[in-house]
């Protein structure tokens, strides 16, 4: 059931670039009923990753908190039936001021690069060549799709699309932070003890719970909003009449 | 008997308990809620005037996972704060569903949520280990978030909804350094970390770690760049929630910071130099926006913002100064926040009964208040003296042990700052007092309020004042400068 | 201070202290009366409000109480107001030498009888005792209007008769006192209480002569406060005595007699500072310019002589220079006064610049006492005596034009001659003034000072030509026809504002007898001015000192050898006048236009208002710089607001970028904690860098 971390396999490659492709998808893709589908897929690979790394009931979790109660409340939330009126399905709103873009990039790539510094720092000089082992691989992926996530969270307006954003910007924050207590770290300062596994994934179950809670409350304010206020952004704009 | 932490255990989630309950029947007069609830104050009490032989400290086993706690005066004090001002904002909401309408449901609402508050709270405060810290802090926001939620119009919804997203990925923020912590240390209580940081010299990984979940604290609790999510939120939400939201809630994380700070980079001048701007910006940001606000609940907001701005001159005056300095520093800190604490709750719930009472929400509505609303806007007054900083208030004894701290420590920016925050804060005061003090304008209607609202928020910010002329008393409770 | 410290005076001799009491409480008592009168009038001039006030009363009652008071209410001046000044004449001649200390008064009162004092009281009191009996008189048409229910009158005649015993009062005091303070209170009271008294009519001319007067007398109370303060601070004297000896070793003396000289020198009437002088006097009731002149400018004269180290030996070299400057300014007073009031038209104008001349010449006198201070024994007496005859001559002749212009039932001949005795006596030629001449030429001739004798006799040319213009103006006004009924005193009395018209009915047939108060006061004035010498030497030296001679070569007649000598500027001066009057009379009106009376006061009140305008129109500048300042603030303060509200449209801004500060913040203080680290780390390597190398 276990893949060897030893030795990184072709099918964590497999994995990590499902992983980032569904990440993409579920952030780039206009019709959001399709995003949202692409991220109960992308929860149902996670939780194929924590099984890789070794945590059954952190997939578990991931399948039931993830995929299926946070994808489906969403879903829900462009089809479900219920008093308010739902969401349109297809994302209209216009990105955000391109002005800005550079500067977005900037800090988002420094902050990767900060995060990616750290980490190397943690894991050793060994992280950079091609990744040994599963753990380092999906930490790596971690931080990608972190950096997706953020990226996606500063430049998009909809609000279930950031709703979304957050959601992949925790996962990858926790595959990041998997990697960082895998069994067998490189740790600069030499610690006696071995890393405390049981409340790391303590802090990812909650990590996780708070993700649901906050996706649930979020998107019932979000069709409370677009109920009373008929907006699905932040600020009140009329998306379809940009040049006004 | 001396306090067990079954005592705190039961602390911790009888006010949960309660919630719940209320939630089922909502409770419509305060005299109930009283009786209910006063235990939970006096307990807290009892624990803080139990701590005579030193602080409580232990672990908690839950299979494999080991959780920190630990109970000092300084977590007492604010335990006993906390209590204290629930109880007075459930007094209050007591109050305050009678005289306006308010869903019945989101009313039901609110007492459990303000159960989970009280009990991320609890956990923020004795928590002793990263783990506990972050399940506070998160229970703690997601309650603030609902209870802000509550009236439900759609200026209350995007302010929300911002607030929302915005604590929860800055959340993740602090999610992240803890990681980075973690592969760093290998472990996650602050005690042992303190330890080790006392003797290792802080290396890069920490730093960035500590910048990370900094950067989320600061967010959390609305420091200067951080801080827009605030007002809008207090625009639209319920008096009561409002009150601990601006007295509790944002406190939660500068407390937070400060503890890691102090224990993971205790030596870090030029961070803590940079925290120190930050809040000098917040102080003076809050202010002008204060003076320029528009509808009361905000002004009373945008003074939280720079309030807040305040206490992060702790981290410059604790940094790297002489045992006296950062003596007085600690000291005017924790007198700033619980001072701020109660004033804030106190002008929030007068703001509230000013607001409710005339009908108006902006500024210009007040005309004619300082005849008919004369207890309210007196309540008004006094918190603002602790907020300026006038003597004999919490607020005056913090400013001037800062400013002699400043004075001490050659750190004469931190003055200028306090002079310039009070003299924006008296500019803000004397305009809502100005326009209180209006009486050409047009005779309105007034809404008669039950005494008892009015008397809980000058019972507060007696309170405040009070706690600068006793400041004494809760000061010998503070473990000197260090590490808890 | 003087050496006329003989044997006390002879006749009966009373206890000091109750005669001086008397002296002084008198006048306020009768002062009293009068505000209580005017009170009392004030309800009366309200029935209304004495009927509420007597509610309980039936009419009847209160009818018949008002009545008596009503009498005197009507007619302030009756005999017992006149009367002020009796109890003080008696102090001079029956009281004691010696002294009162008051323990309880002010500072500690010190109040003192001696020869000086006993001779400046005597004729003060005299002279103030005649135009009191000569004021009942000359107010006599007033007080018969008041009677008939003229509210003005009325008020007018309280007015006075309050303020008369006050001023007299004041004038008293200054007498007697010795400590400073009393002497000061009583100088301050002197001064104010006379304003009344100088606006009485209440005409233009009236507000204009108040005017001067209380500026003038204002600037004066300064310069005496400020010497008084002065010198008794530097030298913490309490009396006047030590006051003197204070100011003469003190270091800044100079500076403190200076100004005690300057502010006295306005009620002496110094060139210079006299411009209150003929501005007040012509326009005072007549009673009250002859004791301002006669009495109250000798209150100058008795404060140079209180405060001034004259003729005391040891005084400080400056004060020679104070000296020169008092002759100096008291020459030149007394030529100037003399050319320009010798072209007023006014009598009591002429008669007022003449007092300025004559004090000219007493200071000049004077200034002696600081330049020749072995001379001043013999010199103090002679100028008591130039003051007494001065004041006694000066008030005949005051009360003499309110005579000429209402004569009593007498022959014109006799009238006139009564009226010239006083003028020549001013003028040198006979009796007081013929004795004075002498002894100041033989005291000046002792004193070696020839020059300043030859001085004062060209100068006395001056007072024979102003005598003779005074004469001539009153000779001009004469009312011919004295038996019309258009001759009222009342026109009289608004001479000084001809263009009013006659209001008052004339006058009672019974006041223009010889025994009607007014001639019989301007009769004995006269007889008391010539008789001078006689009691004067009584009341100076007793009879003892009479009789041993010791006097007689001081106050005795001149030999007919000197008369020449003495005589020459009253015949140079009647020729003078003669030529003038005669080759002038056609531009003498004129030339009162052109040379009017108050001389500098004219240029300096115009200065005054034009300074006045040019403050104002700075001031409304200044206004208006500051409503441009005001208001360029303002605008400032809408800009800063508006720009404070632009910066509060930051905060969208920071709003929506909020992500992106997240990523700033963290990455901000990351960059902060690690390059301060590293820098920490280069400096640690410095260091022990620099340590290996050492």
């Amino acid at each position: 059931m276990t893949i060897a971390p030893a030795a990184v396999s072709a099918a964590a490659w497999v994995l990590v670039s499902l992983l980032l492709f569904l990440a993409g998808f579920c952030l780039l893709h206009r019709n959001l009923w399709r995003a949202c589908q692409g991220f109960v897929a992308f929860a149902l690979l996670m939780s194929l990753a924590w099984l890789v790394l070794g945590s059954p009931w952190l997939a578990l979790a991931e399948a039931l908190l993830g995929a299926l109660l946070t994808g489906g409340t969403l879903l829900w939330t462009l089809r479900g039936r219920g008093a308010l009126p739902r969401l349109a399905p297809v994302d209209e709103t216009p990105r955000r001021a391109r002005l800005s873009a550079p500067l977005r990039w900037l800090l988002i790539l420094s902050w990767l690069g900060l995060s990616g510094v750290a980490l190397v720092m943690l894991l050793g000089l060994d992280a950079l060549s091609p990744p040994t082992s599963t753990s380092t691989l999906l930490t790596a992926t971690g931080v990608l799709i972190m950096g997706l996530g953020l990226w996606a969270f500063s430049a998009q307006r909809h609000l279930l699309r950031r709703l979304l954003a957050f959601n992949l910007l925790g996962s990858g924050v926790f595959l990041l932070l998997a990697g960082v207590a895998a069994p067998v770290p490189v740790s600069m300062i030499a610690h006696l003890e071995p890393a405390p596994i049981a409340e790391v994934r303590a802090l990812i179950f909650i990590g996780l719970v708070v993700a649901l809670l906050g996706s649930v409350l979020g998107a019932a304010l979000l069709l409370q909003l677009h109920a009373q206020a008929g907006q699905v952004t932040l600020t009140p704009m009329a998306p379809r009449h940009p040049g006004r | 008997m001396s306090p067990t932490p079954l005592h705190l255990l039961w602390l911790l989630f009888a006010p949960l308990a309660l919630g719940l309950l209320a939630w089922v029947r909502p409770p419509r007069h305060s005299g109930l809620v009283l009786f209910v609830a006063m235990p939970l104050p006096l307990v807290a009490l009892w624990l803080l005037l139990g701590l005579d032989d030193g602080p409580m400290a232990g672990q908690l086993a839950l299979g494999p996972l080991t959780l920190h706690w630990r109970l000092d005066g300084l977590a007492a004090l604010l335990w006993l704060l906390t209590q204290l001002l629930l109880l007075a904002s459930a007094l209050y909401a007591a109050g305050y569903v009678r005289t306006t309408t308010l869903g019945q449901r989101a009313y039901a609402w609110l007492w459990p949520l303000m159960g989970g508050l009280a009990l991320g709270l609890g956990l923020i405060w004795i928590a002793a280990d990263l783990l506990l810290l972050y399940a506070g802090l998160e229970l703690m926001g997601l309650c603030a978030v609902g209870m802000m939620l509550l009236p439900g119009n759609a200026e209350a919804l995007t302010a929300g909804l911002r607030y929302l997203l915005f604590a929860l990925v800055g959340s993740l923020t602090w999610l992240l350094g803890i990681a980075l912590l973690l592969g760093a240390w290998g472990r996650l209580d602050l005690a042992g970390m303190a330890g080790l940081a006392s003797v290792a010299q802080p290396d890069p990984v920490t730093q960035i770690a500590v910048a990370l979940l900094a950067s989320g604290l600061l967010l959390k609790g609305a420091i200067f760049p951080l801080h827009s999510w605030l007002a809008p939120v207090h625009g639209s939400a319920w008096t009561p929630v409002s009150a601990i939201h601006g007295a509790l809630v944002v406190k939660a994380s500068f407390f937070i910071l400060l503890l890691l700070w102090r224990a993971l980079l205790p030596e870090a001048i030029a961070g803590a130099w940079a925290l120190g701007l930050l809040g000098s910006l917040a102080v003076l940001w809050g202010g002008i926006q204060a003076w320029r606000a528009v509808g009361l609940k905000q002004l009373v907001a945008w003074s939280t913002v720079g309030q807040l701005g305040y206490l992060m001159l702790a981290f410059p005056l604790l940094a790297g100064t002489s045992a006296a300095v950062a003596l007085m520093a600690w000291q005017a800190t924790w007198l700033q926040l619980a001072g701020h604490a109660l004033a804030k709750a106190a002008m929030f719930m007068a703001a509230g009964n000013l607001l409710l009472s005339t009908g108006a929400h902006r500024l210009e509505g007040l005309t004619g208040t300082s005849r008919r609303l004369p207890l309210s806007l007196m309540t008004f007054g006094l918190a603002a003296v602790t907020l300026m900083g006038l003597p004999p208030s919490a607020g005056f004894t913090a400013k001037w042990l800062w400013l002699q701290a400043s004075l001490a420590s050659g750190q004469w920016l931190w003055v200028v700052v306090l002079a310039l925050g009070s003299l924006l804060s008296a500019i803000y005061v004397f305009r809502v007092l100005r326009c209180s003090f209006v009486e050409d304008a047009p005779e309105q209607a007034f809404r008669s309020l039950p005494l008892g609202m009015e008397l809980i928020a000058l019972v507060l910010a007696l309170a405040a004042i009070g706690l600068g002329l006793a400041a004494g008393w809760p000061l010998s409770f503070l473990a000197p400068v260090g590490v808890p | 201070m003087t050496e006329l410290s003989l044997a006390p005076f002879p006749l009966l001799r009373l206890p000091l202290a109750p005669l001086l009491f008397a002296a002084l409480l008198w006048p306020l008592l009768l002062g009293l009366r009068a505000a209580l009168g005017a009170t009392i009038g004030l309800g009366q001039l309200r029935p209304h409000l004495s009927r509420s006030l007597n509610k309980p009363l039936n009419q009847p009652l209160s009818q018949p109480l008002s009545h008596p008071s009503s009498q005197s209410l009507h007619r302030p001046l009756d005999w017992l107001w006149i009367s002020a000044p009796l109890p003080a004449l008696a102090l001079a001649v029956l009281g004691p030498d010696g002294s009162l200390w008051l323990e309880a008064w002010l500072l500690g009162g010190s109040w003192e009888l001696d020869d000086q004092r006993r001779l400046l009281l005597a004729f003060s009191a005299l002279l103030w005792g005649l135009a009191g009996c000569y004021a009942r008189g000359y107010f006599a048409a007033e007080q018969a209007q008041a009677a008939a229910g003229d509210t003005d009158s009325r008020a007018r005649l309280l007015r006075f008769a309050l303020f008369w015993p006050l001023t007299l009062c004041g004038n008293l005091l200054l007498l007697v006192a010795e400590d400073i303070a009393s002497f000061y209170l009583g100088f301050a009271l002197m001064t104010f209480s006379a304003y009344p008294l100088v606006i009485h009519s209440g005409s233009r001319e009236a507000r204009t002569g108040g005017l001067a007067y209380l500026v003038m007398a204002v600037l004066g109370e300064g310069m005496i406060l400020a010497g008084l303060l002065w010198g008794a601070g530097t030298g913490s004297a309490l009396t006047l005595s030590e006051l003197r000896a204070t100011l003469a070793t003190a270091d800044m003396g100079l500076w403190m007699g200076l100004l005690l000289w300057l502010g006295f020198g306005v009620k002496a009437g110094v060139i210079g500072l006299h411009l209150w002088l003929p501005l007040a006097h012509p326009v005072a009731p007549t009673p009250a310019s002859a004791v301002l002149s006669g009495v109250m400018i000798k209150a100058g004269l008795v404060g140079w002589l209180s405060t001034l180290p004259l003729g005391m030996a040891g005084v400080d070299e400056a004060f020679h220079w104070l000296g020169l400057a008092m002759l100096t300014a008291g020459l030149i007073g007394a030529f100037a006064a003399a050319l320009w009031g010798v072209a007023q038209h006014n009598p009591k104008a002429v008669l007022a610049y003449s007092s300025v001349s004559q004090m000219g010449m007493i200071a000049a006198l004077i200034a002696l006492g600081l330049l020749q201070p072995d001379s001043w024994p013999a010199l103090s007496v002679l100028v008591l005596f130039f003051a007494a005859h001065h004041g006694l001559s000066k008030g005949a002749l005051f009360l003499g034009v309110g005579i000429s212009e209402q004569s009593p039932r007498l022959p014109a001949w006799l009238l006139w001659t009564l009226l010239i005795l006083p003028a020549l006596s001013l003028a040198g030629a006979l009796g007081s003034g013929l004795i004075a001449k002498w002894g100041t030429k033989k005291a000046l001739d002792a004193a070696g000072e020839e020059t300043l004798a030859v001085w004062l006799s060209l100068a006395a040319v001056g007072t024979t030509l102003l005598m003779a213009r005074a004469l001539w103006r009153q000779w001009r006004q004469w009312p011919r026809k004295r038996h019309m009924p258009g001759s009222s005193q009342t026109s009289q009395k608004h001479h000084t504002s001809p263009r009013l018209p006659s209001q008052h009915a004339p006058t009672a047939a019974n006041d223009r007898r010889l025994l009607a108060p007014m001639p019989l006061a301007w009769l004995i004035s006269v007889l008391a001015a010539l008789s001078l010498p006689l009691w004067f030497s009584l009341l100076a030296g007793g009879i003892e000192g009479v009789l041993s001679g010791q006097l007689a070569d001081r106050f005795a007649w001149p030999p007919l050898s000197a008369l020449p000598a003495l005589l020459w500027p009253l015949g140079l001066g009647v020729l003078l006048s003669v030529v003038f009057g005669w080759s002038l009379h056609r531009v003498a009106v004129r030339l009162s236009h052109w040379l009017p009376a108050g001389d500098l006061w004219w240029p300096l009140a115009f200065c005054g208002r034009w300074l006045w305008h040019l403050v104002r129109r700075m001031l409304r500048r200044l206004a208006a710089l500051q409503s441009g300042w005001i208001a360029w603030w303002v605008a400032r303060e809408r800009d800063g607001l508006t720009g404070l509200d632009t910066l509060t449209r930051a905060e969208g801004w920071l709003r929506r970028q909020l992500a992106l500060l997240l990523l700033a913040v963290a990455l901000g203080l990351a960059a902060v904690l690690l390059l301060a680290d590293v820098d920490h780390d280069i400096q640690r390597w410095r260091q022990t860098h620099g340590d290996a190398h050492h």
